[in-house]
């Protein structure tokens, strides 16, 4: 067995290297646009990194590394993605559609493939409210331009699944380690943890009973490299997601985050920020027009990234996930309960001050 | 501070109110260097023009305690308290002219400290029975702290049947005029405060300062950003304090900052925009005290309150302090 895994450098890839390697299944092969640089985030034995690009057709690979991989690999996870929210569609789209398609051409040429595993989100789903079957496909618009990349991958991917052996792996949003509370790749939902932290994040749009969906990435690492690895079926879409029952509400995280900040740090229960109010979307929209038009630069950069996802709360969902369920039966893999670990990411975020590794002077 | 229902009932008996009659626009003020900002985002919050004081503080707070005085017909001798308030820091002193451009405070010597505005009220108006002290720190709440002392001084104390709480403020000359995107003018109010008033009874105040945040402009975003949630937060805990909701409300007297942040959070509260009495923002701007009290006569006098109503009132100064006040007309 010889494992090609793109994007291992992101949250979920260094993860699921440390498990692919606890595993010792075959060779493992990592592309990356920087192998030096890769090698000392990853830092694990028995990885070789190669230097190539997913966004060029073939990766611009080396030669020799071309033959290597199209003569050895069997199975091509494909973790790399643009994941800001706020990029320009057309940059997300380069990473996101065609770096893809870049991926699937190169399997084609892989002739000893077996299974090519794609990584995308639960929120393709993008606008759409209510459940979220691993079979649906459509969307009512994106809340921003890495749902809507993200889900003309899935169309790119579904597209080639009558001649390749692919399949698709929509993840929820993952925030830390379930056992450490560690988190290795600070995204927008962590930014947002600490414009809050810094009273900066007034409200946000949705319901107090709105559910939300989180995973550590532990688990996300451990159910893919199952389902690849183990029991790879093509042609499927699994939700790698929390689920109605192992999810939480938004009320529960809100009370949860500001009882982690006042434990970790005494001195934040001192300065009273209020948590963020829970707000229609149009007393949101009209809040956020209004600091566009007050040239406040700080609330500004503070409500924009804020708004990249918080829209996403305003239409409420909850993500079925009954093909992976079944596929992970008897594994002992299932996701947490977000309440049993969410406290040790905000704590993990907190103690290093979001990554920063110095306390966060304002409240210190 | 949440503050138990005095018993027996406490009301408002008379508000009046002085504005200079000196009204500037928006482009006025640019041109004068009035304005450390464009014109645009104050028009498109919902000011006009801001009124600019010729007089003194102290001149407007005369103008305004009289007016309350003879509007009651009550006898400047029968009041025996006074609460002064001011949202600025000049305003607890006696003005001094003419004070060097750019100071808060001018003094040429030691004895100009000991000179209140209240003393020269307390003299030019005959009120030879009032105790007289001043209310001063809690910025453009601090009529509403004024109020509720005098309002807990009634329920507690049987002497005490009468007292005046006033606030003035004039914005020294050459001071820019739009502060965090509102735009600030002078004026001066008054209120009556009486037990068994026979209208404005006051159901409920609530405040609530946070220290923390005392008002550097680095914190101009922090301020804004803790102004919505945490002003949904004082106007829920003292409509439950008068065992009252929104929808019991008949009218919102705003302080006058910008419409639009009144937009935002009426959304938040799910209140109608149409409760709010709004026409002074544009037309009068926010003269930080007194903008409650101008309101709340203008409503009165435009004919829109009937006997009953429940009127919420809501206020916020730097320091930082939210303050709430529900009446029943």
């Amino acid at each position: 067995m010889a494992i090609l895994l793109t994007g291992g450098t992101g949250a979920l890839g260094r993860e699921l290297v440390r498990v692919l390697r606890d595993d010792a299944q075959g060779e493992l092969f990592i592309l990356t646009r920087d192998p030096s640089s890769a090698a000392g985030v990853i830092a694990q034995p028995g990885v070789r990194f190669i230097h190539g690009d997913v966004t060029h057709e073939g990766f611009a690979l080396a030669d020799s590394d071309a033959a290597v991989l199209r003569g050895q690999v069997t199975q091509l996870v494909h973790c790399a993605a643009a994941t800001s929210f706020t990029l320009p569609l057309e940059t997300a789209r380069a990473v996101n559609v065609h770096g893809t398609r870049n991926v699937l051409a190169f399997a084609r040429d892989c002739r000893r493939v077996a299974s090519i595993a794609c990584a995308s989100t639960v929120y393709v789903a993008g606008r759409r409210t209510g459940i979220i079957r691993e079979s649906d496909t459509s969307s009512d618009g994106w809340v921003n331009t890495y749902e809507q990349s993200k889900h003309e991958m899935e169309v790119v991917v579904r597209d080639a699944m009558t001649t390749l052996p692919v399949s698709l792996y929509r993840f929820s949003t993952i925030i830390g380690h379930s056992q450490t509370g560690e988190v290795t790749g600070f995204n927008a939902i962590h930014h947002a943890l600490r414009l809050f932290y810094h009273g900066l994040a007034p409200m946000i749009p949705g319901d107090l009973a709105t559910r939300i969906d989180l995973v550590p990435v532990d688990f996300a690492a451990r159910a893919l490299h199952h389902l690849v690895i183990h029991g790879f079926e093509g042609g499927r879409t699994y939700h790698l997601s929390a689920g109605t029952e192992r999810s939480c509400t938004l009320d529960e995280l809100l009370a949860d985050t500001v009882s982690v900040f006042e434990q970790s740090r005494p001195a934040w229960r001192k300065r009273r920020i209020e948590r963020p109010a829970v707000v229609d979307v149009d007393t949101y929209a009209l809040f956020t027009r209004s600091v566009e038009e007050s040239g406040n630069v700080v609330l500004q950069r503070a409500t924009q990234a804020v708004q990249a996802f918080a829209w996403q709360m305003a239409y409420p969902k909850t993500f079925d996930t009954t093909g992976a369920d079944a596929a992970l039966a008897d594994t002992g893999i299932v996701a947490p309960h977000v309440n049993t670990y969410y406290g040790k990411v905000v704590r993990h975020c907190v103690e290093t001050s979001w990554g920063r590794g110095a306390s966060d002077g304002a409240a210190a | 501070m949440v503050t138990p229902a005095p018993s027996p009932a406490v009301g408002i008996a008379g508000a009046a109110y002085y504005l200079p009659p000196v009204a500037k626009d928006l482009r006025t003020l640019a041109k004068e260097g009035l304005l450390t900002g464009d014109v645009a985002p104050l028009e498109t919050f919902g000011f006009a023009r801001a009124r600019v004081a010729q007089e003194s503080h102290v001149e407007m707070a005369i103008h305004a305690s009289r007016a309350v005085l003879e509007e009651t017909d009550t006898d400047p001798a029968d009041v025996q308290l006074v609460l002064y308030a001011g949202a600025l820091a000049s305003s607890s002193v006696a003005p001094c002219a003419p004070p060097p451009r750019g100071s808060l405070l001018h003094l040429g010597s030691v004895p100009e400290l000991f000179r209140y505005p209240a003393s020269i009220l307390q003299q030019e108006l005959d009120l030879t029975s009032a105790v007289v002290t001043g209310v001063n720190q809690q910025a453009c709440a601090s009529i509403f702290s004024a109020i509720q002392l005098g309002r807990m001084t009634l329920a507690s104390d049987p002497d005490v049947h009468t007292v005046l709480c006033v606030a003035s403020d004039r914005l020294p000359d050459g001071a820019p005029r739009d502060i965090i995107f509102n735009l600030v003018s002078d004026g001066a109010c008054a209120v009556l405060l009486r037990r068994d008033a026979p209208r404005n009874r006051i159901l409920a105040v609530h405040q609530v300062t946070k220290g923390m945040m005392y008002g550097e402009v680095a914190l101009d975003a922090e301020v804004i950003a803790a102004y919505f949630p945490t002003a949904v937060t004082v106007i829920q805990d003292t409509l439950q304090k008068a065992q009252l909701t929104m929808d019991d409300i008949a009218w919102i007297i705003p302080h006058n900052v910008s419409l639009r942040s009144w937009e935002i959070l009426l959304g938040m509260l799910k209140a109608p925009v149409a409760k709010l009495f709004s026409g002074n923002i544009a037309r009068v701007g926010h003269t930080m005290a007194a903008d409650n009290i101008i309101n709340l006569r203008d409503a009165d006098d435009a004919g829109l309150l009937k006997p009953g109503d429940r009127l919420l009132l809501f206020t916020f100064g730097f320091g930082l302090n939210w303050s709430c006040m529900i009446l029943e007309h």
